[in-house]
């Protein structure tokens, strides 16, 4: 209602005649002013926070408040009626406000760094509410304003007996405020008028019998608040409408700002103990949000008091010895590469180089807050130090750290085994979030001996070649200065932190001291040349869009552009930024049968988006479900059929019709879901997924939607294959294994045929040397695919062409299911697909995330049906000039980004033959009819 | 081709798990022998005409292992006495002889104590290590019975494992009425399997012998004696699962992923709704409004979140169809039949 900045006389005058009509509207006779003075500050970690400065009240006596910034900020109880005027003062770097959702909706109100301004309000409603700042609410400014009765009377508790009982706040002994904030409750505690800082899932002591109140928020996402063994009545007025109470021991908080409060008699009816406080949505158990709720007999000389989780006061890098175990923070965003973003990256850039990169002592707390992304993601361990899960040394109910199903919120875990640990998100598996766990007894930084790795791998010494090209790895996906720019005349410089590492020999002894910098160098070079950018000499026909995933524009705050490419010139003919959507992260395209409408994914978000083919302009952009990944018509009939990567099934959108009228469910009921990423129609109707969460490719009737097979995909490193893409060719199935480093190969009715192992000339374990790729499988040549991605089979049903995010093209002749050729690629090496050469043949296009340009391969140049000769055909720089046609204006990351890429017209086999006269006149008979 | 997908999809049963244990995996236990039967309802029908006495409910539960990746808690015995353990009877027959999902409905009423012993019964050819537990909601228990593993309750590891059995005790003391899930707590990631099947629920009927019911527009108190038929309704992250319970004969029935209710034209019948998982959800019954509990309101839609419950009775008037109207669990087919027959 009435919370603005106010500094003029006329505004403080509106304020006291509104408080006086308040008076008398509400006929309180003892409403108080509260002048109160905070500040928003930075915690020691690089989290904001509120501090009290003072608390005034017309009426006397306040709180002893803490000395500190604290989070959830202070806890302001004021009574009904009353009025409230907040000081605030901001010492943080950003725009910070104050408001109170529940009295008064949002507030635009904003102060610059350094500037101080007044927040007026007036304690109308009885309740516990969310106060906070708009903008940055989730990383630690908010708090909770406690209006009570005037009376005193609070929410009644039921004994053990079953009696109701009245409660007045002079009866209770603690008050607790737990807020819910992304996987992790930050606490606070008010015993006798003192109020104390509890930080990150605390135990909250009580004694036996002992009145407390519990004041539970949300902010940001629902949960639902669970306590062990203790009931409540709902706070529903039930006592003034003389109604019976509704009994609950379960609460769901809603999105986007809620609370729920209640009174229980500690331990009543069942005795002392650790009672277990959680979240019960399933995945945030899973990422750590539980906390204990300990209850102790008074008679043994137990005091209650309540222990305090990890602070963000506490012990961090670079200050390893001192004080409280510690928290670092990392917040999930939708910004390439810092997709993990440490909260205080900034600050410490310049040792770890890496925003995603954070170092804590052993005993230190990881926090994870989805704050600044639209989509669904889970934290799951990718690697850790070897002893860290093992039951003896390690802790392996925290690590390795996953969750079933993919989620919003967060995640908390505690890290006790130095070493190096990384976090990625299962949706999308190039999200990277590194944590060095630093023994502050060894000189160097501790990556630890030997890591595991998720795929199953376990007790790879550090010092192998693939434990420091997984780290170069991180150092490239994470720092966007590292991408290269093929448009740049410099060499590809990447860089590294400059600092001392110790690391694990293939004896399994501790190196300690060794320069990072240099051991990387020394094995993947530095200052490469960049291959020289050229046009192929025959031209394509028709159209390449992009989805240059990465590219910023002015005009919105999310990533991504697609940049279309006229195949018969090279020419760039468009940029398409959709700024009046903020369209996030387009990762994948299909178009019907006309060609006239582009359907865009947006990866990290919920929508898929309609473009005009012809002209780039907006069509519509509908909500379809968490994380749309792929997109693809039914040949037969034209219906588009949407994977649900965050959930558990694939959409289909009639042709003409923009809702979708069936979610075709990939597992059966109550399964785990399989989060299908990049699926494929095989020319009988199938709907072909590959299921990254349950470590299958799943085959779908899409008449019926009956699941005709789930056969496991991978083998390698079965605990976790991790299949992303599939391709379909004449009569077989091939599905990428992003972890296994596969191809599986399946019939068309899911039955296995073969592997393709795209790591059997490559020695994981020596130190990067000679030796580390050579011809092992005896094929005579030497070949490698790590992390393959995109996977198509060519119209012809004749070739696979597979993007390896490792940086290399591999080749597979489907007549043998073996490689044949390998080509470099770019890093971040992800999207292929075929469109048609002019005069015949095709082209496979292949897109790169850490690069700026589009590799054209020609996989059979001589078109002898023999594609041992593919050759790199063209590179073709993706930045637009000035003159490109746009809808914005590209702001930083060139180019970069791509990702799924799409040739028009749409030359695949069943499809092209739907093709328009206009589409088809540009195409050779055998393009027409590609399967003889 | 598309025309066959429109109707296709949405109807539930094309893509209904063959092997969802509601389907075939369950079959009915055997009645036992005629006479046992009249004997035991006739002793029940006893007991549930002293509306005060108070009764031991003595429960051996199995938890096992079933194909597609669930779990699926079963009920090997159910014996009803008094609190001293005298004048047993044995309910068992009122449950499935298999595994189920969801678990068991334990009903009982307030007053009344549980002591449930459950069997890890995964796999006998290869045992799993795995702990399970059963921890259930709103009834009194000490911390021995909290079904949680010693590093949550510092005490020690409550679950059952291949070599032991575990038994919880439970009192439904006064003031614990109402509808109360219980799931493993222990298995998988440490959080407990309660999403892969090892969940069911505990109804205690409060010793008033009263609920609040919907009538004609308007709220009314009714004995339980009038209702019919207690629907358990799970509403999981993709699908409602559910138990048929006939309030006569106590019998309870499965019906797999969104399970067809039926019910009488005119009788009174009671919806439990549990929700599991990770997902919200918002439940609807078209062409019915119910008592919104602790309030003086009629609703007709209720939003829930995972393991929240939620109880009403209404008056089958005509036939319906319950469904999850939030986000895509519709378009995802979490729906079912309500079926009111003259």
């Amino acid at each position: 209602m009435n919370i603005n900045i106010s500094r003029s006389r006329i505004k403080a005058f509106a304020a006291v005649k509104f408080f006086v009509v308040t008076l008398l509207l509400s006929g309180f006779a003892f409403s108080a002013t509260h002048t109160i003075v905070m500040t928003a500050e930075y915690v020691a970690n690089g989290q904001p926070a509120y501090k009290m400065i003072s608390h005034t009240s017309s009426e006397g006596a306040t709180l002893d408040y803490p000395v500190e910034a604290v989070i959830p900020g202070p806890t302001l109880f004021v009574k009904e009626g009353d009025v409230v005027n907040i000081e605030l003062t901001n010492n943080t770097q950003m725009h910070v406000g104050f408001f109170v959702p529940a009295l008064s909706g949002l507030s635009g109100n904003q102060l610059a760094p350094g500037q101080s301004g007044n927040f007026q309000f007036n304690a109308t409603k009885v309740g516990t509410h969310v106060y906070g700042d708009e903008g940055s609410h989730l990383t630690g400014l908010f708090g909770a304003l406690i209006v009570d009765r005037q009376d005193g009377r609070v929410q009644s508790l039921i004994e053990g007996d079953g009696t109701l009982r009245s409660v007045n706040q002079s009866d209770l002994k603690k008050e607790y405020v737990m807020f819910m904030v992304g996987s992790t409750f930050w606490g606070a505690e008010i015993v006798n008028g003192k109020q104390r800082p509890l930080w990150t899932n605390p135990t909250l002591g009580a004694l036996l019998n002992d009145a407390v109140r519990f004041h539970i928020l949300a902010i940001g996402h629902a949960h639902t608040f669970h306590l062990h063994a203790h009931r409540w009545p709902d706070e529903t007025g039930f006592e003034a409408l003389g109604v019976e109470p509704h009994i609950i021991d379960a609460k769901i908080l809603d999105f986007p700002f809620d609370s729920h409060v209640f009174t229980v008699r500690a331990g009543t009816g069942v005795g002392t103990g650790f009672w277990q406080y959680h979240c019960h949505l399933v995945s945030h158990m899973e990422s750590g949000m539980v906390g204990k709720f300990h209850v102790v007999d008074p008679g043994t000389g137990a005091t209650g008091d309540s222990i305090a989780g990890a602070s963000p006061n506490g012990k961090i890098w670079p200050n390893l010895l001192d004080g409280e175990p510690g928290l670092v923070t990392f917040e999930i965003t939708d910004e390439p590469g810092s997709f993990f973003r440490s909260i205080r990256s900034n600050d410490i850039k310049g040792a770890t180089i890496s925003p995603a990169l954070e170092i804590i002592p052993p005993g230190g707390s990881v926090h994870f807050i989805m704050s600044d992304t639209n989509a669904v993601h889970t934290i799951t361990s990718l690697l850790w130090p070897s002893d860290a899960n093992d039951p003896l040394l390690g802790d392996h109910r925290q690590i390795p750290m996953d969750q079933t199903k993919a989620y919003r919120g967060g995640g908390i875990v505690t890290l006790d085994t130095p070493g190096l640990y990384v976090f990625t998100c299962k949706i999308h598996p190039y999200m990277f979030g590194a944590v060095i766990v630093d023994d502050p007894n060894t000189g160097g930084l501790d990556l630890g001996k030997k890591i595991d790795i998720v795929t199953g791998i376990n007790n790879l010494p550090t010092i192998s070649d693939l434990a420091t090209r997984l780290l170069r790895t991180f150092f490239v996906a994470t720092v966007q200065g590292n991408w290269q720019d093929v448009t740049s005349s410099k060499p590809w410089r990447v860089k590294y932190p400059n600092v001392n590492v110790a690391i694990g020999d293939l004896q399994g002894n501790l190196v300690d001291n060794l320069p990072l910098k240099d051991v990387l160098e020394s094995r993947y070079g530095q200052d490469v040349k960049l291959a020289d950018l050229f046009n192929p000499a025959t031209p394509g026909v028709g159209e390449v869009w992009i989805n240059t995933q990465f590219e910023k524009t002015a005009g919105k705050t999310k990533p991504g552009t697609i940049t279309v490419l006229d195949a018969a010139t090279w020419k760039i003919k468009r940029k398409i930024a959709l700024p009046q959507i903020n369209m996030n992260h387009p990762h994948n395209m299909w178009t019907n049968r006309d060609q006239s409408i582009i359907f865009q994914t947006q990866w990290f978000d919920t929508k898929l988006t309609f473009i005009d083919r012809a002209t780039g302009a907006l069509l519509h952009n509908i909500h379809l479900g968490d994380t749309p990944s792929h997109v693809m018509t039914i040949p037969q009939s034209d219906v588009i059929t949407v994977a649900i990567n965050g959930e558990n099934g694939v959409i289909g959108i009639r042709p003409g019709e923009i809702e979708p009228y069936v979610m075709m469910p990939t597992q059966h009921p109550g399964q785990v879901p399989a989060n299908p990423h990049g699926h494929w129609v095989s020319p009988d109707g199938k709907i072909i997924t590959p299921n990254i969460n349950t470590s299958d490719t799943g085959f779908y009737d899409s008449n019926t939607g009956e699941i005709i097979a789930r056969p496991a995909a991978g083998g390698n490193f079965p605990a976790g294959p991790h299949p992303i893409a599939i391709g379909v060719g004449v009569d077989k199935v091939y599905t990428a294994n992003l972890l296994d480093h596969s191809l599986s190969v399946y019939d068309l009715n899911g039955n296995p045929l073969s592997r393709i192992n795209l790591l059997a000339d490559y020695d994981p374990i020596a130190p990067t040397g000679d030796t580390t790729l050579q011809d092992r499988d005896g094929d005579g040549l030497v070949t490698v695919g790590v992390l393959p991605i995109q996977t198509p089979v060519d119209p012809t049903g004749r070739v696979v062409v597979t993007a390896n995010t490792g940086g290399t093209i591999t080749i597979v002749d489907t007549s043998i299911d073996k490689v044949v050729a390998m080509l470099p690629c770019d890093p971040g090496c992800h999207g292929v697909n075929f469109g048609a050469k002019s005069g015949g043949g095709y082209y496979a296009y292949v897109t790169s995330k850490f690069s700026n340009q589009l590799i054209v391969v020609d996989p059979d140049p001589n078109g002898d049906g023999n594609f041992s000769d593919a050759i790199i055909a063209g590179r073709i720089a993706l930045v637009a000039g000035g003159d490109v046609p746009s809808d914005d204006k590209v702001v930083s990351l060139a180019g970069t980004g791509g990702q799924g890429v799409l040739a028009i017209p749409n030359v695949y086999n069943g499809w092209v033959q739907n093709l328009p006269a206009e589409w088809r006149d540009g195409l050779t008979p055998a393009q027409l009819s590609p399967v003889q | 081709m598309a025309k066959k997908i429109s109707q296709a999809f949405f109807s539930s049963s094309v893509y209904l798990p063959q092997k969802w244990p509601g389907n075939s995996l369950i079959r009915q236990r055997q009645l036992q022998s005629g006479f046992a039967r009249i004997l035991s309802c006739a002793l029940l029908f006893l007991l549930a005409g002293s509306a005060q006495a108070q009764e031991l409910h003595k429960i051996e539960f199995a938890a096992e292992k079933i194909e597609g990746g669930y779990f699926a808690y079963r009920m090997r015995q159910h014996l009803v006495s008094d609190l001293s353990g005298g004048n047993a009877v044995d309910v068992t027959s009122r449950y499935p002889d298999g595994p189920t999902i969801p678990g068991p409905t334990i009903v009982i009423r307030e007053g009344d104590e549980v002591e449930l012993t459950l069997y890890h019964q995964f796999d006998p050819e290869s045992p799993a290590h795995e702990h399970v537990s059963v921890h259930v909601h709103g009834v009194h228990y000490d911390i021995e019975s909290d079904g949680t593993l010693e590093y949550i309750n510092h005490f020690k590891d409550e679950s059952a494992i291949p070599v032991m059995s575990y038994k919880y005790r439970w009192i439904a003391a006064p003031g614990t009425a109402g509808t109360w899930p219980y799931h493993d707590h222990n298995m998988l990631t440490h959080n407990g399997a309660e999403d892969r099947g090892l969940y069911g629920a505990v109804i205690v009927n409060p010793a008033s012998n009263t609920t609040v019911m919907s009538s004609g527009g308007s709220r009314q108190t009714v004995s339980l004696d009038t209702v019919t038929k207690d629907y358990v309704l799970y509403l999981f992250d993709d699908t409602f699962a559910g138990t048929e319970i006939d309030r006569a004969t106590g019998r309870q029935s499965y019906g797999g992923a969104n399970p067809p209710l039926t019910a009488q034209k005119n009788t009174n019948v009671r919806f439990h709704l549990i929700a599991l998982g990770t997902n919200f959800h918002r439940f609807e019954l078209p062409g019915y409004s119910w008592p919104e509990p602790g309030t003086d309101q009629l609703v007709s839609a209720k939003t829930l979140g995972p393991i929240e419950k939620y109880v009403f009775t209404v008056n089958a008037t005509q036939s319906s169809s319950y469904q999850d109207t939030a986000l895509n669990n519709l378009l995802l087919g979490m729906r079912g039949a309500f079926l009111v027959s003259e």
